[in-house]
């Protein structure tokens, strides 16, 4: 299982990156949404992507929009990562085509609550 | 219109506490409302999100250089003996305040926008600008500042 | 600072004998770090003071408020994902095929904590078969979860664990810095006090019973006594859907054990039940 991390905080990355990894996750990491697309465009295939909305270049929504016009990519599941904390934003991101959406501050836990839902890992059965 | 009134500072004590337990420390009760009297921050590194609605509205948050220091540590996983650099040290405070300057601006009846977040040792220019409010927490004993200002 | 061995075996044995949770030596950190809060509140500098306090003079309102503090109410939305796909993929077409007039369903979320197990229930059934009728019946023993069940409100962190967005802006609103659960969805949900260890509660029969993470703190001989209660209020043929470590085999064999993908549902056999 391979994801790609979009962030332009590297301080965010590392910590998304680092619970995909427990979580069995191969990671790959992005600063802005052209970035994300040129590993793609490279021929880099990625089964989930953790999306930042607030970034430099190209943002999260466009990433999403643009993503979601490939139907090469369509297998990738692309999960939001954002401060983004509005009602109307979350609307926003789905419409777009984003699968998932993840307010932060999130725990690891929750990444895991998120990928299970999404069947991208196995239920780990807890207490 | 203006923020006046918008947050008030158990909002605001509430989303930071969320913020570290969450991502800093794993758990909660280590970031508390200070009790101690006053607090001084002698050695000050500054962090702030610009939220641009109808108005514009800055969150700030100001600790000691060393706190930072830690705080960057405890959020990349880093151990006590590894040196934080610079560049960790910027993104990680800075990261901080974007994830409370969000939540805060969730709580606004209108979208905003919010810019990149800056990190200085130097507090940004408040002229003209007004404190709307102001927190004092401690994050493991040590003060830490919030405070929201309209420009 | 340690726990006198007096104050550990007074705690343990009010705890067990309220709420058959079983509190293993080895728990005083425990307990030292949830009756803490009890303790100051009362005005004691520390948690043996607190409960010498509680063994000279017995209050029976302090005691429910121990008990509660030591429950465990980890909880999170939809949570571990198989349990409620089994629901809405393989018990509920069961019923619906097996009882084709009946258009009302009765559920019961026993130790239902802050109430996300039966709202995630009334979401998943909401879409999966619109055309149900759906009463909840949802207990805990904990007046203080119940409160917070019952109130809808939950936090950012909370929305956070298991609930897919969908259904966050579908069913949510925010208020302040939480969110809020529609009036449609609470609708569907009766929260009552309940300890497994009575009677069972008003509400049923039920059509299935949500008892999940909860048999987990009990010994041999209560989960056997709670199974044995919840089977006196399911209908023939009504299901059980327990937590992940936990099982019906070798504790009551009036269920039988159904695999519907990575889990596992038990169904209460009509002949045993008639
Ligand atoms: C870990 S939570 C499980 C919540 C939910 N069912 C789930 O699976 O996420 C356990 C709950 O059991 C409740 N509980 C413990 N002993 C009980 C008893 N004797 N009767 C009723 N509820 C009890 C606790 O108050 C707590 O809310």
């Amino acid at each position: 299982m391979k994801a790609l991390v979009v962030d332009d905080s590297r301080t965010m990355r590392r910590i998304v990156a680092r619970i995909l990894q427990d979580l069995g996750y191969e990671t790959d990491e992005a600063g802005d949404g052209q970035q994300a697309i040129d590993l793609l465009e490279a021929g880099e295939v990625y089964d989930l992507a953790c999306i930042d909305w607030n970034m430099p270049v190209m943002d999260g929504l466009e990433f999403v929009m643009a993503a979601r016009a490939r139907t090469d990519w369509r297998a990738m599941t692309l999960m939001m990562v954002t401060t983004e904390a509005e009602h109307g934003q979350i609307v926003r991101a789905l419409a777009a085509g984003a699968h998932e959406y993840m307010i932060k501050p999130f725990t690891p836990d929750a990444i895991r609550d998120k990928l299970e839902l999404l069947g991208l890992i196995p239920a780990e059965e807890t207490v | 219109m203006s923020a006046i009134g918008i947050f008030d500072s158990v909002q605001l004590t509430a989303i930071a506490e969320e913020v570290f337990a969450a991502m800093v420390d794993g758990e909660p009760g280590l970031l508390l409302p200070w009790w101690d009297g006053p607090a001084t921050v002698t050695d000050p590194l500054h962090a702030w999100v610009d939220l641009h609605a109808s108005y514009t509205g800055r969150v700030l948050l100001t600790t000691d250089a060393a706190t930072a220091d830690d705080l960057a540590r405890a959020l990349l996983g880093m151990d006590a003996a590894e040196v934080v650099s610079e560049a960790d040290l910027v993104d990680a405070f800075g990261e901080v305040a974007n994830v409370v300057g969000g939540n805060l601006k969730a709580l606004l009846p209108e979208q905003g926008k919010l810019t990149m977040p800056l990190v200085s040792r130097q507090p940004p220019s408040h002229e003209g600008a007004f404190q709307l409010d102001e927190v004092l927490l401690a994050w493991r004993g040590r003060p830490l500042v919030i405070s929201v200002w309209n420009l | 600072m340690t726990l006198a061995t007096e104050t550990f075996t007074f705690v343990a044995d009010l705890v067990r004998k309220r709420s058959a949770i079983q509190l293993e030596p080895g728990k005083e950190y425990l307990v030292e770090s949830r009756l803490l809060p009890l303790a100051r509140h009362a005005g004691m500098t520390g948690v043996d003071e607190y409960v010498r306090g509680l063994r000279a003079v017995p209050r029976p309102v302090e005691y429910e408020k121990v008990v509660e503090a030591l429950t465990t109410n980890e909880t999170s939305w939809f949570r571990d994902a198989s349990p409620f796909k089994a629901l809405t993929d393989h018990v509920v077409p069961e019923l619906i095929r097996e009882r084709p007039v009946t258009r009302q369903l009765r559920l019961w979320s026993a130790a239902c904590s802050t109430g996300q197990e039966a709202y995630s229930i009334i979401m998943a059934l909401r879409d999966s078969a619109p055309e149900l009728s759906v009463q909840i019946t949802a207990t805990d023993l904990s007046e203080q979860v119940l409160a917070r069940a019952r109130a809808g409100r939950y936090s950012q962190l909370e929305i956070n664990r298991g609930l897919p967005a969908k259904m966050l802006v579908e069913h949510f609103t925010r208020v302040g810095i939480e969110w809020e659960v529609s009036q449609q969805i609470r609708r569907g949900v009766t929260f009552s006090r309940h300890n497994l260890l009575h009677a069972p509660p008003a509400g049923g029969p039920f059509d299935i019973v949500f008892l999940r993470n909860v048999l987990i703190y009990f010994d041999l001989a209560t989960k056997q006594e709670v199974l044995r209660r919840v089977q006196s209020v399911v209908r023939p043929g009504g299901f059980l859907l327990l937590g992940g470590a936990e099982t019906t085999i070798g504790v009551d064999d009036a269920w039988e054990r159904v695999p519907v993908g990575r889990s596992s549902v038990y169904r209460l056999n009509a002949r045993r039940a008639a």
